[in-house]
C-alpha cells in the first residue's frame, strides 16, 4: 500500500512533475524573497555590520544609521570615563551632493568620515590598513565598486562633492547602503565637506570598543545612564545592526508588502500544487473506488494521496533547492544584495512542504467522494 | 443454507423532478458453490441489483443478509471490513493501477487484509496460477492483453478467498474465447473454494456455463432457472434452494 503511492510516482512521474515544480517554483520564490528581502534590509545595517567595536553612541531614539543627527563633542569624554572602554572613535556621517561629469546631473549621496588610522574600526571589515592609509590625503574618497558607474567616475578621476573637488582613490565591494550611494572619506576630509557650519565640529556617533572581556551589556547599561544625562544614547553594535534593518522591515511598509507577497506566492503555490495533484489523483479514481470496493478503507486510501503529495513536496523542494543555488550563484557574480541563511532556507522548505501536504489534504478530498457503486454500469 | 439472502429490497433513482424505480420488492437467496448468472438488458436493475448485494449500495426498503449478518445496518467502516474479509468483484473495466506488475495488483488488497509480505506473496502467485497467468506476474498492465487484464482482476478478487465473488459484465469487453475463460474461471472459484459467484450480464452465451440463471426486466424478476453449468462433469454439484 505504502508501495503504491511510491511505485505511481515513479511510473506516472509525468502526472506528477507539474505538481513537482508548482513546489519548486513556490519554493524558489519565497526563498528568493527572503534572501533579497535580507539583503536589502541587512544592507541597512552596513555601517554596523561591516565594522568593529562592541557599542555604538549617537543621538537618542536613532532609529537607522542614516537617520543620525549629531551629538555633543563631550560624548567621546564621557565615553573614555568609563574603565571598560579601550577605544572611541568618532564616526562622521553626512548628506552629499555628488556632481560627477556634466551628462550624469547631481546624486544624492552619503559621506562616512572615519578614521584613517590601522586599527580604526569604522568599515574594518571592508578597508584595509592600505585603503585607510590613501584616505590621509585630502580630499580623497573611495567609493562602492558597484556604484562606479552610477557616480560616471572611475578610479583616479575628481568630481564635485558639496562644492569641493574631491578625487576617487579606491573602489572596493560592501559599502552599499539601502537608500544611496556611500561615500567614505577621511574625519578631516568629512569636516571639510559639511556645509552645515553649527554642526561642523559636532559628529553623528562614537564607535567604542571595550577592554578584552568586558561585560558588553553592564558597560551598554552604565553609559546609558550617563547618556541620559548628556544627550546621546547607546547600543551593542548587533542591537543597533538590528534597529535599523527591522526599522525598514517594519517602519516603512517594505516588510508588510514583503509578507504579503509572501501570502501570496504560498496561496497561489497551493491553489496550482493541489489542481496539478488533484488531477493526478483524480486519474486513478477508479482504480481507488476498486480497491474500496474490495475493502480498503477511505482513511488507508487517503493516506495514499498525502504520501504522494509528501514525496512531491521532497521532489520539489530538491528542484527548487537547485535552482536557488544556481540563481544565488548567479546573483553573487552580479553584487545582486542578497543575504541567504540557513534559517531562511529551513522556514523556506518548511513552507513548501506545507503547500505540498495542504495540497494533499486538499487532493484527498476526491476519495470522500468515492463510490464504488460507480463501477457498476 | 443460502449464504446470501435479501428480501423485499427496493430502489429508487431520483433525478431531478424525474424518479425511476430501478428495482421493485425484490427477495432471493443465493446458495455457496454456485455461479450466479443475472440476465437481463440493459435498464433492467441487474446492476443496481448486484451493487446492493454486495453492500456497495444502500437500498431504499428491505435488507440484504450475508453469512448471517445484516450488511445495511452496519456503519461503512464495518462494511468495508466485511468486505475485505468475505468479498471480492470483477468489473467491466480492470481497473487495475498502470504502475503495478500483475503480481503486485493481486497483492494489493491482501496487504490491506494485514497479511504479512510473504504470505500475500504466496497467495498471489497461487492466484495467478490459479487464472494461468503465472508467467506474467512481472508484467504491468499495458504489457498485458484485455483478456489476461480482466483475468488478473480475478485473481485479485480470488486472492482473498473470498465467500462472495461479484462479476458485473466481466466478458463485455473480451472475444468469445478469452470470455470463455473467464466464465471457466467463475465456475471454478464456486466449485473450488465453495464461493457464492453472482455475475451480472446481458451475454446470453454465459447461460450454458452457469449453475442458475435469474432473468430481468424493468427492476423485476422474470424467471429464476437452473443453467447449463449444472450439467457439466466441473465437479460435484450441491443443488440450492431456488428462491
Amino acid at each position: 500500500m505504502a508501495a503504491l503511492a511510491r511505485k505511481t510516482l515513479i511510473y506516472e512521474w509525468r502526472k506528477f512533475l507539474p505538481a513537482a515544480l508548482a513546489v519548486a517554483f513556490s519554493g524558489l520564490l519565497l526563498l528568493m524573497m527572503t534572501a533579497l528581502m535580507l539583503g536589502i534590509f541587512s544592507s541597512a545595517g552596513v555601517y554596523v555590520s561591516r565594522s568593529g567595536g562592541d557599542l555604538w553612541a549617537g543621538y537618542p531614539g536613532t532609529q537607522s544609521v542614516e537617520l543620525g543627527r549629531p551629538i555633543p563633542r563631550d560624548t567621546e569624554m564621557w565615553l573614555r570615563m568609563d574603565p571598560a572602554v579601550a577605544q572611541v572613535e568618532p564616526f562622521q556621517w553626512l548628506d552629499g551632493d555628488w556632481r560627477g561629469p556634466v551628462e550624469r546631473g547631481g546624486v544624492s549621496v552619503f559621506v562616512s568620515g572615519i578614521s584613517p588610522d590601522a586599527d580604526g574600526m569604522m568599515f574594518a571589515h571592508v578597508l584595509g590598513a592600505r585603503e585607510r592609509a590613501l584616505l590621509v590625503e585630502p580630499g580623497s574618497v573611495i567609493v562602492d565598486a558597484a556604484d562606479v558607474d552610477k557616480l560616471g567616475v572611475g578610479i583616479g578621476d575628481t568630481a564635485t562633492l558639496n562644492g569641493r573637488h574631491v578625487k576617487i582613490i579606491a573602489a572596493v565591494p560592501g559599502l552599499r547602503a539601502l537608500g544611496g550611494v556611500n561615500i567614505v572619506t577621511s574625519l578631516a576630509t568629512a569636516h571639510w565637506l559639511n556645509t552645515d557650519a553649527a554642526d561642523r565640529d559636532k559628529v553623528a556617533y562614537y564607535i567604542v570598543r571595550l577592554q578584552p572581556g568586558a561585560d558588553v551589556e553592564a558597560a551598554r547599561d552604565r553609559l546609558t545612564l550617563l547618556g541620559a544625562a548628556h544627550r546621546f544614547a547607546v547600543w551593542t553594535s548587533e542591537r543597533f545592526a538590528y534597529n535599523a534593518a527591522s526599522y525598514w522591515m517594519f517602519e516603512t511598509g517594505a516588510g508588510l508588502g514583503f509578507v504579503f507577497l509572501a501570502v501570496i506566492v504560498l496561496v497561489v503555490g497551493v491553489v496550482i500544487t493541489s489542481q496539478t495533484l488533484f488531477a493526478a489523483v483524480a486519474s486513478a479514481v477508479r482504480e481507488y473506488a476498486m480497491l474500496n470496493a474490495l475493502g480498503a478503507g477511505l482513511s488507508a486510501l487517503r493516506r495514499v494521496i498525502l504520501e504522494q503529495a509528501f514525496w512531491v513536496g521532497m521532489v520539489g523542494v530538491a528542484i527548487g533547492s537547485a535552482l536557488s543555488i544556481a540563481i544565488m550563484l548567479l546573483a553573487a557574480g552580479q553584487d545582486v544584495p542578497i543575504v541567504f541563511n540557513a534559517l531562511a532556507a529551513v522556514s523556506c522548505a518548511v513552507l513548501v512542504m506545507s503547500i505540498a501536504l495542504i495540497s494533499g489534504l486538499l487532493a484527498a478530498g476526491v476519495i470522500n467522494h468515492l463510490e464504488p457503486a460507480n463501477l457498476l454500469r | 443454507m443460502p449464504a446470501l439472502i435479501a428480501e423485499a429490497i427496493s430502489k429508487t433513482y431520483t433525478s431531478g423532478p424525474v424518479q425511476t424505480r430501478v428495482l421493485q420488492d425484490i427477495s432471493l437467496s443465493l446458495e455457496p458453490r454456485e455461479l450466479t448468472l443475472v440476465l437481463g438488458p440493459s435498464g433492467s436493475g441487474k446492476s443496481t441489483l448486484l451493487a446492493i448485494l454486495s453492500g456497495l449500495l444502500k437500498p431504499d426498503s428491505g435488507r440484504v443478509s450475508a453469512l448471517g449478518e445484516d450488511l445495511w445496518k452496519k456503519s461503512r467502516v464495518d462494511l468495508e471490513r466485511f468486505r475485505l474479509e468475505h468479498t471480492g468483484f470483477v468489473f467491466q473495466g480492470f481497473n487495475l493501477f498502470p504502475a503495478l506488475t500483475a503480481l503486485e495488483q493481486v497483492m494489493l488488497p491482501l496487504e490491506y487484509l494485514g497479511l504479512p509480505r510473504h504470505a500475500a506473496r504466496n497467495r498471489a502467485m497461487a492466484s495467478l496460477e490459479e487464472v494461468g497467468l503465472f508467467s506474467r506476474a512481472n508484467f504491468r498492465p499495458i504489457e498485458l492483453s484485455g483478456g489476461e487484464k480482466q483475468r488478473i482482476a480475478i485473481a485479485r478478487a480470488l486472492a482473498k478467498k473470498p465467500q462472495f465473488l461479484f462479476a458485473d459484465e466481466p466478458t463485455s469487453a473480451l472475444d468469445s474465447v478469452n470470455g470463455k475463460n473467464v466464465i471457466d474461471a467463475l465456475h471454478r472459484i464456486a466449485r473450488s473454494f465453495g464461493a457464492t459467484v453472482v455475475c451480472v450480464s446481458h451475454d446470453t452465451r454465459l447461460a450454458a456455463d452457469a449453475d442458475r440463471i435469474i432473468a430481468m426486466e424493468d427492476g423485476r424478476i422474470l424467471g429464476d432457472e437452473a443453467g447449463g453449468g449444472r450439467r457439466a462433469p466441473l465437479a460435484a454439484v450441491t443443488t440450492g434452494g431456488v428462491a
